[in-house]
Protein backbone atom coordinates (compact mmCIF):
# COMPACT_ATOMS: atom_id res chain seq x y z
CA UNK A 1 0.00 0.00 0.00
CA UNK A 2 1.58 3.62 -0.81
CA UNK A 3 2.09 6.16 1.44
CA UNK A 4 -0.67 8.03 -0.19
CA UNK A 5 -3.29 5.06 0.50
CA UNK A 6 -2.35 5.02 4.17
CA UNK A 7 -2.58 9.25 4.98
CA UNK A 8 -6.54 8.23 3.12
CA UNK A 9 -7.20 5.75 5.36
CA UNK A 10 -6.39 7.77 8.66
CA UNK A 11 -8.74 10.45 7.19
CA UNK A 12 -12.46 10.34 9.31
CA UNK A 13 -15.14 9.03 6.69
CA UNK A 14 -12.82 6.78 4.59
CA UNK A 15 -14.53 4.17 3.61
CA UNK A 16 -17.69 5.02 3.59
CA UNK A 17 -18.21 6.34 0.18
CA UNK A 18 -17.89 3.39 -2.59
CA UNK A 19 -15.59 4.84 -5.12
CA UNK A 20 -14.95 2.85 -8.28
CA UNK A 21 -11.11 2.00 -8.51
CA UNK A 22 -10.75 4.05 -11.54
CA UNK A 23 -12.04 7.15 -10.16
CA UNK A 24 -9.78 6.98 -7.21
CA UNK A 25 -7.59 9.91 -7.28
CA UNK A 26 -4.16 10.10 -5.28
CA UNK A 27 -3.42 13.06 -2.89
CA UNK A 28 -1.86 15.90 -4.11
CA UNK A 29 -1.38 16.72 -8.67
CA UNK A 30 0.84 17.65 -10.52
CA UNK A 31 0.47 21.51 -12.42
CA UNK A 32 3.01 22.35 -14.68
CA UNK A 33 4.78 25.52 -14.58
CA UNK A 34 4.08 28.68 -15.62
CA UNK A 35 6.65 29.44 -17.74
CA UNK A 36 6.24 28.46 -21.34
CA UNK A 37 3.94 25.67 -20.98
CA UNK A 38 0.13 27.47 -19.93
CA UNK A 39 -0.12 29.71 -22.64
CA UNK A 40 -3.37 31.10 -21.20
CA UNK A 41 -1.52 32.62 -18.46
CA UNK A 42 -0.14 35.54 -19.86
CA UNK A 43 0.10 38.12 -17.12
CA UNK A 44 3.00 40.08 -18.91
CA UNK A 45 -0.32 42.75 -19.74
CA UNK A 46 -0.61 43.15 -16.19
CA UNK A 47 3.11 45.10 -16.01
CA UNK A 48 3.37 49.13 -15.55
CA UNK A 49 7.53 48.37 -14.85
CA UNK A 50 9.45 46.05 -15.59
CA UNK A 51 12.90 44.02 -14.05
CA UNK A 52 16.13 45.50 -15.91
CA UNK A 53 19.68 43.73 -15.04
CA UNK A 54 22.69 45.26 -15.15
CA UNK A 55 25.21 42.22 -16.20
CA UNK A 56 28.04 43.93 -14.74
CA UNK A 57 26.71 44.45 -11.64
CA UNK A 58 24.94 41.27 -11.13
CA UNK A 59 26.70 38.33 -8.99
CA UNK A 60 24.61 35.24 -10.10
CA UNK A 61 23.29 34.77 -6.31
CA UNK A 62 20.19 33.86 -8.05
CA UNK A 63 17.61 35.32 -5.10
CA UNK A 64 15.91 36.97 -8.16
CA UNK A 65 15.38 33.27 -9.71
CA UNK A 66 13.84 31.93 -5.94
CA UNK A 67 11.99 34.92 -5.68
CA UNK A 68 10.05 35.17 -8.77
CA UNK A 69 6.69 33.72 -8.10
CA UNK A 70 6.10 32.98 -11.58
CA UNK A 71 9.53 31.75 -12.50
CA UNK A 72 10.11 34.27 -14.71
CA UNK A 73 14.05 34.16 -14.28
CA UNK A 74 15.84 31.35 -16.13
CA UNK A 75 19.23 30.28 -15.43
CA UNK A 76 21.31 28.66 -18.23
CA UNK A 77 23.82 26.69 -16.41
CA UNK A 78 26.32 26.91 -19.30
CA UNK A 79 26.97 30.33 -19.65
CA UNK A 80 26.15 31.10 -16.54
CA UNK A 81 23.36 34.03 -17.64
CA UNK A 82 20.03 34.73 -15.79
CA UNK A 83 16.84 35.02 -18.68
CA UNK A 84 13.95 37.08 -18.20
CA UNK A 85 10.78 35.35 -19.54
CA UNK A 86 9.05 38.59 -20.58
CA UNK A 87 5.69 36.83 -21.64
CA UNK A 88 4.82 35.66 -18.53
CA UNK A 89 6.73 38.78 -15.85
CA UNK A 90 3.36 40.32 -14.14
CA UNK A 91 5.97 43.14 -12.82
CA UNK A 92 5.22 42.64 -9.18
CA UNK A 93 9.14 43.49 -8.78
CA UNK A 94 9.53 40.87 -5.76
CA UNK A 95 12.36 40.28 -7.62
CA UNK A 96 14.04 43.56 -7.32
CA UNK A 97 13.12 43.89 -3.56
CA UNK A 98 14.90 40.34 -3.01
CA UNK A 99 17.92 41.34 -5.12
CA UNK A 100 20.94 41.47 -2.88
CA UNK A 101 23.09 43.71 -5.22
CA UNK A 102 22.49 47.18 -4.83
CA UNK A 103 21.37 48.49 -8.48
CA UNK A 104 21.91 45.37 -9.99
CA UNK A 105 17.96 44.82 -10.71
CA UNK A 106 15.94 48.38 -11.17
CA UNK A 107 12.12 48.57 -12.44
CA UNK A 108 12.15 50.57 -15.55
CA UNK A 109 8.82 51.96 -16.96
CA UNK A 110 7.27 49.27 -19.55
CA UNK A 111 6.10 52.86 -21.93
CA UNK A 112 10.40 52.81 -22.53
CA UNK A 113 9.87 49.53 -24.26
CA UNK A 114 8.62 49.28 -27.74
CA UNK A 115 7.16 45.78 -27.67
CA UNK A 116 7.70 42.53 -24.98
CA UNK A 117 3.90 42.62 -23.97
CA UNK A 118 1.58 40.03 -25.20
CA UNK A 119 -1.39 42.08 -26.53
CA UNK A 120 -4.67 40.47 -25.48
CA UNK A 121 -7.98 40.69 -26.78
CA UNK A 122 -9.82 40.51 -23.82
CA UNK A 123 -8.78 41.66 -19.65
CA UNK A 124 -6.61 38.87 -18.35
CA UNK B 1 -34.10 54.63 -30.32
CA UNK B 2 -31.83 58.07 -30.51
CA UNK B 3 -28.04 57.16 -30.65
CA UNK B 4 -26.53 55.48 -27.55
CA UNK B 5 -23.01 57.11 -26.95
CA UNK B 6 -20.84 54.19 -25.48
CA UNK B 7 -17.71 55.03 -23.39
CA UNK B 8 -15.17 52.36 -22.05
CA UNK B 9 -12.81 52.89 -19.60
CA UNK B 10 -9.88 50.80 -18.65
CA UNK B 11 -8.07 51.09 -14.96
CA UNK B 12 -5.64 48.82 -13.04
CA UNK B 13 -7.82 46.53 -10.96
CA UNK B 14 -7.38 47.56 -6.90
CA UNK B 15 -5.31 50.64 -7.88
CA UNK B 16 -7.28 52.27 -9.90
CA UNK B 17 -10.54 50.95 -9.73
CA UNK B 18 -12.37 53.53 -7.72
CA UNK B 19 -10.86 56.14 -9.93
CA UNK B 20 -12.05 54.34 -13.06
CA UNK B 21 -15.72 53.48 -11.51
CA UNK B 22 -15.69 57.20 -10.37
CA UNK B 23 -15.16 58.37 -14.06
CA UNK B 24 -18.14 56.49 -15.31
CA UNK B 25 -20.79 57.23 -12.12
CA UNK B 26 -19.71 61.09 -12.66
CA UNK B 27 -20.56 61.21 -16.52
CA UNK B 28 -23.92 59.18 -15.63
CA UNK B 29 -24.92 61.48 -12.74
CA UNK B 30 -24.00 64.48 -14.57
CA UNK B 31 -25.62 63.24 -17.65
CA UNK B 32 -28.89 62.41 -15.99
CA UNK B 33 -28.76 65.63 -14.51
CA UNK B 34 -28.31 66.73 -17.72
CA UNK B 35 -31.71 65.73 -18.55
CA UNK B 36 -30.06 63.09 -20.95
CA UNK B 37 -30.79 58.68 -19.75
CA UNK B 38 -27.66 57.03 -18.79
CA UNK B 39 -26.59 54.00 -17.62
CA UNK B 40 -23.10 52.87 -15.98
CA UNK B 41 -21.93 49.00 -14.97
CA UNK B 42 -18.47 48.15 -14.05
CA UNK B 43 -16.39 45.38 -13.61
CA UNK B 44 -18.42 42.55 -15.38
CA UNK B 45 -16.33 39.61 -16.57
CA UNK B 46 -12.97 41.35 -15.17
CA UNK B 47 -10.81 40.98 -11.92
CA UNK B 48 -11.34 43.93 -9.87
CA UNK B 49 -9.65 42.51 -6.81
CA UNK B 50 -5.94 41.79 -8.63
CA UNK B 51 -3.69 44.71 -8.72
CA UNK B 52 -3.02 45.89 -12.30
CA UNK B 53 -5.10 43.42 -13.81
CA UNK B 54 -7.13 45.32 -16.08
CA UNK B 55 -10.47 46.17 -15.40
CA UNK B 56 -13.21 47.60 -17.60
CA UNK B 57 -15.96 50.27 -16.60
CA UNK B 58 -18.29 51.17 -18.63
CA UNK B 59 -21.03 54.40 -19.39
CA UNK B 60 -23.72 54.84 -22.11
CA UNK B 61 -25.52 58.19 -22.68
CA UNK B 62 -28.56 58.64 -24.86
CA UNK B 63 -31.28 61.69 -25.44
CA UNK B 64 -33.78 58.33 -25.13
CA UNK B 65 -34.48 55.78 -23.17
CA UNK B 66 -31.88 53.16 -23.56
CA UNK B 67 -33.71 49.90 -24.33
CA UNK B 68 -30.90 47.24 -24.36
CA UNK B 69 -31.05 46.66 -20.96
CA UNK B 70 -28.93 43.49 -19.06
CA UNK B 71 -25.76 43.78 -21.82
CA UNK B 72 -22.95 45.31 -19.28
CA UNK B 73 -20.37 45.18 -21.75
CA UNK B 74 -19.60 48.48 -25.10
CA UNK B 75 -19.22 46.14 -27.95
CA UNK B 76 -18.90 49.44 -30.03
CA UNK B 77 -17.38 52.08 -27.60
CA UNK B 78 -17.25 55.44 -29.56
CA UNK B 79 -15.13 56.93 -26.69
CA UNK B 80 -12.32 55.00 -24.85
CA UNK B 81 -10.51 56.21 -21.49
CA UNK B 82 -7.13 54.40 -20.38
CA UNK B 83 -6.39 55.75 -16.77
CA UNK B 84 -3.28 53.67 -16.92
CA UNK B 85 -1.35 54.65 -20.63
CA UNK B 86 0.52 50.83 -19.92
CA UNK B 87 -2.84 49.54 -21.12
CA UNK B 88 -2.29 50.22 -24.52
CA UNK B 89 0.41 48.14 -25.08
CA UNK B 90 -1.03 44.67 -23.23
CA UNK B 91 -4.95 45.30 -24.67
CA UNK B 92 -6.09 46.26 -27.97
CA UNK B 93 -7.97 48.76 -26.18
CA UNK B 94 -9.70 49.84 -29.62
CA UNK B 95 -11.59 46.62 -30.27
CA UNK B 96 -14.70 47.25 -31.56
CA UNK B 97 -15.02 50.71 -32.45
CA UNK B 98 -16.17 52.09 -35.34
CA UNK B 99 -13.89 54.70 -37.81
CA UNK B 100 -14.30 57.80 -35.93
CA UNK B 101 -13.51 57.06 -32.96
CA UNK B 102 -12.09 59.03 -29.66
CA UNK B 103 -9.19 57.90 -27.63
CA UNK B 104 -8.14 59.50 -24.15
CA UNK B 105 -5.34 58.67 -22.37
CA UNK B 106 -3.98 59.37 -18.87
CA UNK B 107 -0.10 59.87 -19.20
CA UNK B 108 2.14 62.70 -19.24
CA UNK B 109 3.82 61.07 -22.69
CA UNK B 110 3.32 62.50 -26.10
CA UNK B 111 0.70 62.12 -28.13
CA UNK B 112 2.48 60.87 -31.06
CA UNK B 113 4.09 58.01 -28.59
CA UNK B 114 1.01 56.95 -27.31
CA UNK B 115 0.15 56.37 -31.22
CA UNK B 116 3.40 54.12 -31.58
CA UNK B 117 1.87 51.96 -29.70
CA UNK B 118 -1.70 51.54 -31.32
CA UNK B 119 -1.76 48.86 -33.84
CA UNK B 120 -5.21 50.43 -35.34
CA UNK B 121 -5.03 54.27 -34.45
CA UNK B 122 -6.56 54.84 -38.31
CA UNK B 123 -10.10 54.31 -36.23
CA UNK B 124 -9.54 57.36 -34.57
CA UNK B 125 -10.69 60.39 -35.38
CA UNK B 126 -9.40 62.20 -31.88
CA UNK B 127 -7.02 61.03 -29.92
CA UNK B 128 -5.86 63.17 -26.73
CA UNK B 129 -3.88 62.62 -23.76
CA UNK B 130 -4.25 64.27 -19.79
CA UNK B 131 -1.52 64.22 -16.97
CA UNK B 132 -4.21 63.55 -14.26
CA UNK B 133 -1.47 62.29 -12.03
CA UNK B 134 0.71 65.18 -12.27
CA UNK B 135 -2.50 67.18 -11.93
CA UNK B 136 -4.06 66.02 -8.50
CA UNK B 137 -1.36 63.48 -7.13
CA UNK B 138 -4.45 61.52 -5.53
CA UNK B 139 -5.32 58.10 -6.20
CA UNK B 140 -8.31 56.70 -4.19
CA UNK B 141 -7.69 53.29 -3.90
CA UNK B 142 -11.49 51.48 -2.29
CA UNK B 143 -14.03 49.38 -2.94
CA UNK B 144 -16.47 51.98 -2.14
CA UNK B 145 -19.68 51.90 -4.45
CA UNK B 146 -18.66 48.74 -6.20
CA UNK B 147 -21.27 45.98 -7.48
CA UNK B 148 -23.75 48.69 -6.70
CA UNK B 149 -23.04 49.22 -2.99
CA UNK B 150 -23.17 52.30 -1.78
CA UNK B 151 -20.65 54.93 -2.29
CA UNK B 152 -19.32 56.25 0.97
CA UNK B 153 -15.59 58.23 -0.30
CA UNK B 154 -17.37 60.40 -2.41
CA UNK B 155 -16.73 60.56 -5.77
CA UNK B 156 -14.26 62.11 -7.80
CA UNK B 157 -11.57 63.28 -5.56
CA UNK B 158 -8.44 61.74 -7.06
CA UNK B 159 -7.29 61.08 -10.89
CA UNK B 160 -10.83 60.42 -12.10
CA UNK B 161 -11.67 64.31 -11.41
CA UNK B 162 -9.00 65.71 -14.34
CA UNK B 163 -9.79 62.99 -16.61
CA UNK B 164 -13.73 63.61 -16.78
CA UNK B 165 -12.87 67.22 -17.45
CA UNK B 166 -10.89 65.88 -20.67
CA UNK B 167 -13.01 63.85 -22.08
CA UNK B 168 -16.04 66.31 -21.60
CA UNK B 169 -14.09 68.91 -23.45
CA UNK B 170 -12.64 66.36 -25.99
CA UNK B 171 -16.25 64.77 -26.32
CA UNK B 172 -18.36 67.55 -25.80
CA UNK B 173 -20.96 64.47 -24.57
CA UNK B 174 -21.14 66.54 -21.16
CA UNK B 175 -21.08 69.99 -19.94
CA UNK B 176 -18.47 71.34 -17.42
CA UNK B 177 -20.67 72.96 -14.95
CA UNK B 178 -22.71 69.88 -14.60
CA UNK B 179 -19.59 67.81 -13.93
CA UNK B 180 -19.14 70.69 -11.26
CA UNK B 181 -21.96 69.76 -9.07
CA UNK B 182 -20.66 66.65 -8.74
CA UNK B 183 -17.01 65.69 -8.52
CA UNK B 184 -15.33 66.24 -5.32
CA UNK B 185 -12.16 68.23 -6.62
CA UNK B 186 -13.65 70.77 -8.93
CA UNK B 187 -10.53 72.48 -9.61
CA UNK B 188 -8.60 69.38 -10.41
CA UNK B 189 -11.61 68.55 -13.07
CA UNK B 190 -11.20 72.44 -14.64
CA UNK B 191 -7.41 71.69 -15.27
CA UNK B 192 -8.07 68.31 -16.85
CA UNK B 193 -10.67 70.05 -19.31
CA UNK B 194 -8.32 73.40 -19.55
CA UNK B 195 -5.06 71.57 -19.94
CA UNK B 196 -6.32 68.17 -22.22
CA UNK B 197 -3.81 68.00 -25.22
CA UNK B 198 -6.45 67.05 -28.25
CA UNK B 199 -5.23 65.98 -31.80
CA UNK B 200 -7.65 65.41 -34.73
CA UNK B 201 -7.21 63.55 -37.65
CA UNK B 202 -8.51 64.16 -41.21
CA UNK B 203 -10.86 61.21 -42.18
CA UNK B 204 -9.55 58.58 -43.97
CA UNK B 205 -10.50 58.60 -48.06
CA UNK B 206 -12.07 55.02 -47.43
CA UNK B 207 -14.76 57.12 -45.24
CA UNK B 208 -14.99 59.86 -47.41
CA UNK B 209 -15.66 57.80 -49.71
CA UNK B 210 -18.40 55.64 -47.52
CA UNK B 211 -19.71 58.70 -46.28
CA UNK B 212 -20.70 59.81 -49.55
CA UNK B 213 -22.53 56.55 -50.79
CA UNK B 214 -24.37 56.35 -47.63
CA UNK B 215 -25.51 59.88 -48.52
CA UNK B 216 -26.11 58.91 -52.05
CA UNK B 217 -28.36 55.34 -50.96
CA UNK B 218 -30.19 58.05 -48.67
CA UNK B 219 -31.16 60.56 -50.99
S1 LIG C 1 8.70 41.48 -11.54
FE1 LIG C 1 7.69 39.76 -10.45
S2 LIG C 1 6.94 38.43 -12.12
FE2 LIG C 1 8.48 39.81 -13.02
S3 LIG C 1 10.40 38.70 -12.94
FE3 LIG C 1 10.30 39.97 -11.07
S4 LIG C 1 9.38 38.66 -9.52
FE4 LIG C 1 8.99 37.69 -11.52
S1 LIG D 1 19.15 38.84 -7.27
FE1 LIG D 1 20.27 40.52 -8.23
S2 LIG D 1 22.43 40.00 -8.04
FE2 LIG D 1 21.28 38.16 -7.57
S3 LIG D 1 21.19 37.07 -9.54
FE3 LIG D 1 19.33 38.33 -9.42
S4 LIG D 1 19.88 40.25 -10.44
FE4 LIG D 1 21.80 39.17 -9.98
Amino acid sequence: MSKEDNMAKALPGYGTIDVPKDRVVPFGAVTPAPVGTQKLFQTSNWRVVRPVKDEEKCTRCLQCYLACPDACWVYKEEDDTLEWVGDFCKGCQVCIAQCTVDGALVAAPELDFEGGVVRLEKPF
Amino acid sequence: MAKVHEITVWARGVLQDKEGRDVINIFAKAAQAEGKHAQAFDNYEDLPDRVLVTVRKYVRLSDEEITHKYVYTNDKPEVVVICEATIVKGIDVLRGMEPGGTLIINTNRSIDDMLKLLPNANLLATIATVDADAITGVRTVDFSGSEGGVDTTGIGKGIAAPIVGAVAKVTGLIKKESLAKIVSDVSGMERGYNEVKIKHFKPAVAELVGAAAGSKTKR
